[in-house]
């Protein structure tokens, strides 16, 4: 059965009435397993190895040759060279995010996830940071924290010419709250990216703080967002009440301005992430209930 | 109401078009009805949304309307139309939101055709046929317990507990529909493949309120 990720990331379906999967690659033709593990091995077609890593992963391979393969089509990864086009590097990008997908299986290749995170590409970190967070790393909170630990100042500060920062530290923020170690230093470098100056920064620092401490503070600062008039600041922070599991955000959440899809998979963040979620196989309680009544309303 | 209407064709930027729109919609007037189907077209989600609206509380006099544009539709178009008929209930909507709930590429699409299927004002048909519709959109429903998407199933799960009534055992020659549908819930809730726990707990939850024990 076709998915979509646990603890969503930001801008899945973001599109109203149309949404057609925006994460499906080109040529998105419908293969076998055995097709997409042998268009992994095709070292020298890396368009072909694109597609068949991110096919792993959507479909949550739990073929034993699936793992070691993603694993070196991370390795293939190479230096950053503008002029010549970086098809390795998409091949390893996809690879790291359908490793973050594999769960149990994909724990093996943790470390070669935790070099990729010190590589110079900043995307291949970003990927590498959120394929942490959905494994729950915890081997990766000392590396998370240490690439933010310089602040918003530093690893929060604008590349020049470029729209990124220094760090991806949406990823990287979102990463430690996804892995749910909640002490003190963690704490300490991820506050003051609450007060960065972009909204979504701010966003994902309040999500991951929600996670940790499960404090109100940081569950009002996200609701107060709702309210931006950004609908990407928006959009964000409905997915981030979602990953938290912030059932007090329930009627913020049902009238934001934004897309019944987005309410929808953020309102299953508060039935799923909650830290009491029921048992699927029982009865909801009431206060379940009331999240599915108002996922009900807006279908 | 041609004020309205004059107003919508009028606008000259989207802001303009949403706010046309939605006085438009307030009025839920028939009249307004092939100017809020126009809007459908115009690639304007806000405004697309409060037609939607609009034609929802017009209701029933807009069917006409919305069935005979929506061949001429495009995807965007069309898939706003679909909501609006899951929305309005009306019965000749019904192959319109049969072939979204099996064919539609948008999820969201697919989401309002299933919770359409299980709000048709079936008791408006004659007996016969109200059972045969009955049984089709169950027959719809069930198939699409088996979509990719966790929204999907959902709503196919929403749409099953309001079909319920439709197929009481006293309305139709037997228990047999009844029985389907309780294992189709069933078989949402114990679904050993679904990766969405939501989707099951609503199963639970239907099934709890149509007094099927499944413990």
């Amino acid at each position: 059965m076709a998915a979509s990720p646990p603890v969503p990331h930001r801008y899945p379906n973001t599109m109203a009435a149309g949404d057609v999967d925006p994460s499906l690659p080109g040529n998105g033709d419908p293969i076998s397993e055995e097709e997409a593990l042998r268009r992994l091995r095709l070292t020298d077609d890396p368009s072909a190895q694109y597609y068949a890593s991110w096919w792993l992963g959507r479909n949550r391979s739990r073929h034993p040759d699936a793992v070691p393969l993603l694993q070196e089509a991370l390795r293939q990864r190479r230096p950053r060279d503008p002029g010549a086009g970086v098809e390795e590097n998409a091949v390893a990008r996809n690879a790291a995010r359908a490793l973050g997908k594999l769960g149990l299986p994909a724990q093996a290749a943790i470390p070669d996830l935790l070099a990729t995170l010190e590589d110079e590409d900043h995307g291949l970190r970003e990927a590498a940071a959120r394929a942490l967070g959905d494994l729950r790393a915890e081997a990766a909170v000392e590396p998370l924290r240490r690439r933010l630990a310089s602040g918003p100042s530093v690893a929060g500060a604008q590349q020049p010419g470029t729209p990124r920062l220094q760090e991806p530290c949406e990823a990287l923020l979102e990463a430690l709250g996804d892995i749910g170690v909640a002490e003190p230093p963690v704490l300490a470098v991820i506050e003051p990216f609450v007060a960065h100056e972009r909204p979504l920064i701010r966003s994902a620092a309040c999500r991951a703080l929600l996670q940790l401490t499960q404090e109100r503070r940081w569950g009002d600062q996200l609701v107060q967002l709702l309210q931006h008039q950004q609908l990407q600041v928006r959009r964000a922070a409905l997915m981030d009440l979602g990953a938290a599991g912030w059932r007090e955000a329930l009627e913020p959440i049902a009238s934001t301005l934004a897309e019944d899809s987005l309410k929808l998979i953020a309102l299953r963040g508060l039935v799923e992430h909650h830290p009491a979620m029921p048992e699927a196989s029982a009865a909801p309680d009431q206060q379940t209930v009331a999240v599915l009544d108002a996922m009900d309303a807006l279908l | 109401m041609i004020a309205l209407v004059e107003a919508v064709q009028r606008a000259d930027s989207a802001l303009g078009l949403l706010q046309a729109t939605q006085a438009l919609a307030a009025a839920a007037h028939p009249g307004g009805a092939s100017c809020l189907v126009e809007v459908l077209g115009f690639n304007n989600p806000g405004a697309a949304v409060a037609a939607v609206d609009g034609l929802i509380a017009i209701g029933e006099p807009a069917v006409d309307t919305i069935l005979t544009n929506i061949d001429g539709y495009n995807y965007g178009a069309r898939a706003w139309a679909v909501r609006a008929l899951a929305g309005i209930g009306d019965v000749r909507g019904f192959e319109v939101l049969e072939d979204a709930l099996g064919n539609d590429i948008g999820p969201s699409v697919r989401r309002a055709a299933a919770r359409g299927l299980g709000q048709l004002k079936l008791d408006r048909l004659a007996p016969s046929q109200r059972c045969a519709t009955a049984e089709r959109c169950l027959q719809a429903l069930v198939e699409g317990c088996r979509d990719g998407e966790w929204v999907v199933r959902y709503a196919v799960v929403v749409g099953l507990e309001s079909l319920a009534p439709a197929l009481h055992p006293e309305l139709l020659e037997g228990p047999a529909a009844q029985q389907r549908l309780h294992e189709a819930l069933i078989g949402l809730w114990r679904n050993p493949a679904e990766e969405a726990p939501v989707v099951q707990l609503r199963a639970a939850l239907a099934l709890q309120r149509l007094g099927v024990s499944h413990g």
